[in-house]
Formats: C-alpha cells, structure tokens, sequence
C-alpha cells in the first residue's frame, strides 16, 4: 500500500514515473462531427511531484484529468499508473482519487462519512476507517466540523473535505479539477498553501488543472501548457516564464513583448537579430528550428526584462507614450523607432519620478532575455 | 391534465427556490385589477363546498341543508358500517400495492431513462410511460372492461389481480415524473465521486443515489397511492362482484338516499389524503438536500 508519510515517500528515486502517458487521444464524436479533444499526449507525470495542466477553457486539460481518473476512456495510446495499465479499467479501480471542482460531497452524510467513504468502500476495517477519518480531520483542521453535515459549513471548509475524503484513501495520485475557482481572492490564497503543505505531508502526486497562470507558477513543481487538445510546451515554472516556446505559451502566461526582428546571422542555438535602430542582440533558438540570414522571427521579452537607461550605452531608443503606476512597480508604454509598441515594467525602488509622455528614454536588454519564438 | 401533473411536478421538486426564475422587481401579478376579488372567489368555490361538507357530517339529524346541532353519530354509523369497513381495506390494500409496484417499476425506468446515454426512442419511451396521463380514463377503462373479459373466460380467475394490474399502470407515471424530476436534478458528479472513490456501480447506487432519491420515491408512493384511492371509472369497468373500492361503493350510495354517513366517510377519506400530504412536506423538509 501507499507510504504512511513523507519520509518513506521522500526516500524514493526523485524521477520515478507515477502516471505514464504515452500518444493517448481522445476524439468526441464521429466523422466531420469529431471533436479532436487530445491528440497524441506524451507525459511522464513523476511520483511525489506537483503537476499543473495549465491552459485556458476548452484546452484539454480537464478531459486528460477525466482520463486519467477514468471517467473517460482514452479513444487511442496507453495509460499507465504506477506501472500497470489503466486504460479500460474504471474509476473504481485505479488508484487515483480526485478532488472536483464542485466538492461534490455527499449530502447527505456528516463530513466524517464523507471522508471515511473511500476507505468504506474498499473495505477496510470499522477501526481502521475511524481512525484514518479522524487524522484526515486533523489534517486538514476540521476535527470541530466532523459531525456537521456539507450543507452546514463554509465552502472553504467544504473544500478541505473534499481534500480530507479523497486523500484518506492513500491513492498513488491526487487528481484536482481547479478546486480553488469557487473561492475568493483570500481564501484561494490561503488554500494554495494549504494545497502545498498537505503535499509535502503526505507525499502523494499531484495532478492539477488550473487556467490561473499565477496559481500554475506558484504552485507547481512543473507545468505542462496545454491548447487545443495538445501539450505545447512542458517544464518548472521558471522554464515556462523565462524560456517560452511558442507564442501561445508566452501570450498566456505573464505579461509579454512580442518584437517582429529580422535575423543577421545563426549561430548553434543563438541567432543574432537585429532591433529597431540597428543594433545587433543575441536571441536564444528553440530546439530545431534554423532561420535563415534576412528571415524576420518573431522574439519575445518580458516587461522587466528591459530597463531604462539614464546614461551610458542603450540596446535602442524608444519614446515613452504613457506611464502607469502600479504601486511597487510602473508600467511604461514605448513606441519603438519601427513603430512596434513596447511594455516596460519597472521597479520603484525609490521615489522615482515617473518618465513624461514624449520623453525619449534609452532601453538596455538583460542579456540572454531575448528569445525565438517558433513561428 | 398534462397541465395539471405538470404543475405537480413542479410542486414536488420540493419547493426548490432556486429552481424558479427571479421574479421581475418592477412587475407583479398582484396590483393588477381585480387580482383580489378573483383570488378570493377562486378560494371561496374551492373550499367552500368541502367545509359544508365537513360540517354537515357533525349534523344530528339526516339534513344536508338544515343544521340540526353537533352528532358524531354518522361516524359511529360509518364505523359499524360492515360495507364501508370492508371496501375501505379494500381500497387502502388496493392502493397500497398498486402504488408500492408502480413505484418500483416507475424508479427502475426513471434510473433507465436519466441514468443511461441517450438511446434512439427514448421520446417515444417518455410518451409511452406517460400515455395513461394522455389518453382519457374512459377509453383506458373499457378498453381494460374488453381485455380483462377476454382473459377472464379463458382462465376463470376473477380475483384482485386484474384491479392490481389496473391501478399500477394507472399510477406509473405519477410515480414516475417526481422520481425522475430528482434524479435530473441530483448532481450527477456525486455518482462519479462516489465511483472514484473505489464504489462499484452497485454501492454508488446502494450508498449516494438511493438515499438521494428516496424524497423522490416518497413523493411518487404518495402520489401514487392517493391517485389508486382516488379511481373511480377504471375501477368500476375492471371490478368484478363484491370488488368495490370506497370510491365506487359511495358512488353506488349516491343512487340511493343520501345521508351525512356519506359525509362522514368522505371527511375521514380527506383527513387521510391531507395527513398523507402533510406527512410528505415534513419528510422533504426535513431531508432538505
């Protein structure tokens, strides 16, 4: 059975797959009237870590959720959790438990039986569901509300239920169809470190399905972009943020630059493009892709990758339209001298004056922000 | 009588406010003209006629118009009535089988006509397990009249079977509309929480769906029963001899003299129908779920 706590869980190999995907597709629907939900999914979600399917509705990501659970049958690959195929095999009858994004508790049982079901239902003995009900409770802060029935507490109380129910089980994998959407900014806030603490507590993977980027970042372990039916680009979220590669990860996650530049030379993986007003920078290819000398290529920046310069040298110039003030940061709106709009972020470290509109500001690049986009 | 088991319907989704849309803040119905008038004239038709009724079954004498002082003598006739005890078992025994296998047969095609994937005919299903609301009593009645008759020679059996029969495709499909109202209203995603956390189908049916349901299932017992209490013309075309039910038996009396004993019996036959209904408020209140 699963490990009792962290330590054991923790002692193991660090990049043991749990959940083994590989080319799954799932097509709703017949003929001209198919719907391609999943095509060709390849992930190895690894054992102990946090996973996020992240994208925006309609992507995929809940219906490779319910694949995984086994509410719905993958229509081609295979499926494997812990090593032995799942494909086929009912929800029942694999060891996932998932959290849903209504709770869907029962209503008419006391919290206690809602989280003693799991075990209930796989027959465990009367003594042994007692006792793992009242550590769930424990474990989630609910040992006053056990009696209460979901209609009688909050529904950030009813979400550590839900937590509480489908962790008592022990299941290899936790599954979490965006369980935080139907609360408020707080509460969704404390939630998320609650979600990261029962984690490391017990040790079991988790899968989870957000559309919030800002919850994807700080939440996981890595991130899997999903758009239409497909994973466009999987990694930490430190590789997502930095290093997208394709223009809908960067559109979708954080606020970005797209510059249109054309290449003036290719080297290895760095092509040198050149900005507005003739400079030459470095750019950071994806893998593969080879642009040839004249070709333009679609980069992109984030908005604190670029600072003003007072003095000394600047990558470009570029004139101010609008500054905005955010508090802790400034957004300033630039034109480019090629008519290309540019967002900068910066830090107010101090009382600095904001930048007048019609200024014109020079602009210094961090060095190896710059990437390629796959056209 | 569509309209009217559509309005049931409504009713016994168990007075979900959430279900109803949001009256429109500036428009009500009740500072239209005449709205008082009207509402107190449909009360008064409604009711009046019943409460005279329950009076006149206090009176001493045998007056139906002249109140002769307060007598529970009636209810002592209708209760050493031999006639009146015998065809009232009859009919609550009647009733309550009829409406306890209507039930049953009604859950099992509510679960088969929202708990399956679509299947071509399943409109034509709904309208055949509903044809006893659409076609009128009377044709139902002696179509029953020729069919029993028909069997009746060939096997000699006359017992309560045919009446059994009778009754329960009578009470199907008001047993049948509040199961499956609560079934298209139950979240559908308990019975998946259930199966993800390890339910068989059998158990996710045993432990999640029939404890939701049975509000429903009451409703539809009830219904059910008070409808098969309530027959008069199928009864009276599939009855044999000495098979009267209440309601045919008082039937049968109205030919002769009228006394208030008929008063009696039809006041202790309300007082039942509205014990049965109350009784149905308070359990979905209580399981208010």
């Amino acid at each position: 059975m699963a490990a009792q706590g962290a330590g054991q869980r923790g002692a193991r190999d660090p990049v043991q797959t749990e959940i083994d995907i590989r080319k799954v597709s799932k097509v709703f629907g017949q003929g001209t009237a198919a719907f391609h939900a999943l095509t060709d999914i390849d992930l190895q979600i690894r054992s102990g870590e946090f996973f996020t399917l992240l994208g925006p509705s309609g992507c995929g990501k809940t219906t490779l959720l319910r694949v995984i659970a086994g509410f719905e049958q993958p229509t081609g690959g295979s499926l494997q959790i812990d090593g032995k195929e799942v494909a086929g095999l009912g929800p029942n009858q694999r060891p996932v438990n998932t959290v849903f994004q209504n709770y869907a508790l029962f209503p008419h049982m006391t919290v206690a039986q809602n989280i003693g079901f799991g075990l209930k239902m796989q027959g465990r003995p009367r003594a042994e569901v007692a006792a793992t009900t009242d550590e769930m409770l424990n474990l989630v802060k609910m040992e006053e509300m056990a009696e209460r029935k979901p209609s009688e507490i909050s529904g950030g109380q009813q979400q550590r239920v839900a937590l509480a129910r489908a962790l008592a089980p022990r299941p290899r994998v936790l599954l979490l169809d965006e369980p935080l959407s139907a609360l408020d900014l707080k509460l969704r806030k404390e939630m998320q470190g609650e979600l990261k603490r029962l984690q490391s507590e017990t040790g079991i993977t988790f899968v989870f399905v957000t559309h919030d980027q800002e919850e994807a970042l700080t939440m996981s372990d890595r991130i899997a972009v999903m758009n239409k039916g497909r994973i466009l680009q999987l990694g930490s979220p430190h590789e997502i943020y930095h290093s997208p590669t394709e223009r809908f990860v960067a559109d979708f996650i954080g606020d970005t630059n797209f510059l249109e530049l054309p290449v003036s030379a290719v080297e290895g993986a760095e092509a040198t493009v050149t900005l507005p007003g003739g400079n030459g920078t470095a750019a950071r290819l994806p893998d593969g892709m080879t642009p040839r000398p004249g070709e333009k290529v679609i980069t992109v920046i984030r908005p604190e990758q670029a600072h003003l310069v007072e003095d000394g040298p600047a990558d470009l110039q570029a004139e101010v339209e609008t500054a905005v003030f955010f508090g802790t940061d400034t957004h300033v709106h630039l034109r480019l001298p090629d008519g290309q709009g540019f967002i900068l972020r910066r830090q107010n470290v101090d009382h600095m004056a904001e930048p007048a509109p019609g200024t014109r500001v020079g602009l210094r690049l961090s060095p190896g922000a710059l990437r390629v986009l796959r056209g | 009588m569509a309209e009217v088991t559509a309005g049931t319907e409504r009713a016994l989704r168990g007075g979900s406010d959430a279900a109803r849309p949001a009256r429109r803040r500036n428009y009500s119905v009740r500072r239209l003209p005449g709205f008082g008038v009207i509402a107190i004239f449909t009360f008064v038709m409604l009711y009046l006629p019943i409460v005279i009724l329950v009076a006149y079954s206090f009176n001493e004498g045998v007056s139906q118009a002249r109140w002769e002082g307060f007598s529970l003598q009636w209810y002592e006739a209708a209760f050493n009535n031999r006639q009146v005890r015998d065809v009232s078992v009859r009919s609550l025994w009647l009733a309550v089988t009829a409406s306890g296998i209507a039930t049953l047969l009604a859950t099992l095609a509510a679960l088969g006509t929202t708990r399956t994937s679509r299947f071509p005919g399943q409109t034509m299903i709904y309208a055949l397990i509903n044809q006893p609301l659409m076609v009128p009593e009377v044709v139902t009645g002696i179509a029953l009249l020729i069919f029993v008759a028909a069997i009746k020679v060939q096997t000699g059996y006359t017992g309560m079977g045919y009446l059994v029969a009778a009754h329960t495709a009578f009470c199907i499909p008001f047993a049948y509309l509040p199961i499956r109202a609560r079934l298209e209203t139950m979240d559908i995603t308990l019975e998946k929480a259930a199966a993800d956390l390890y339910a068989s189908p059998f158990q996710a049916f045993r432990y999640i769906t029939l404890p939701l349901l049975v509000p429903g299932i009451v409703a539809g017992f009830m219904l059910g029963f008070v409808i098969s209490l309530d027959t008069v013309v199928i009864t009276e075309f599939v009855k044999s001899a000495g098979q009267d039910t209440l309601p045919t038996y008082m039937l049968g009396q109205l030919r002769r003299t009228v006394t208030p004993e008929m008063n009696a019996i039809a006041t202790l036959f309300l007082a039942l129908s509205l014990m049965i209904v109350t009784a149905f408020f308070l359990i979905t209140r209580k399981r208010g779920v």
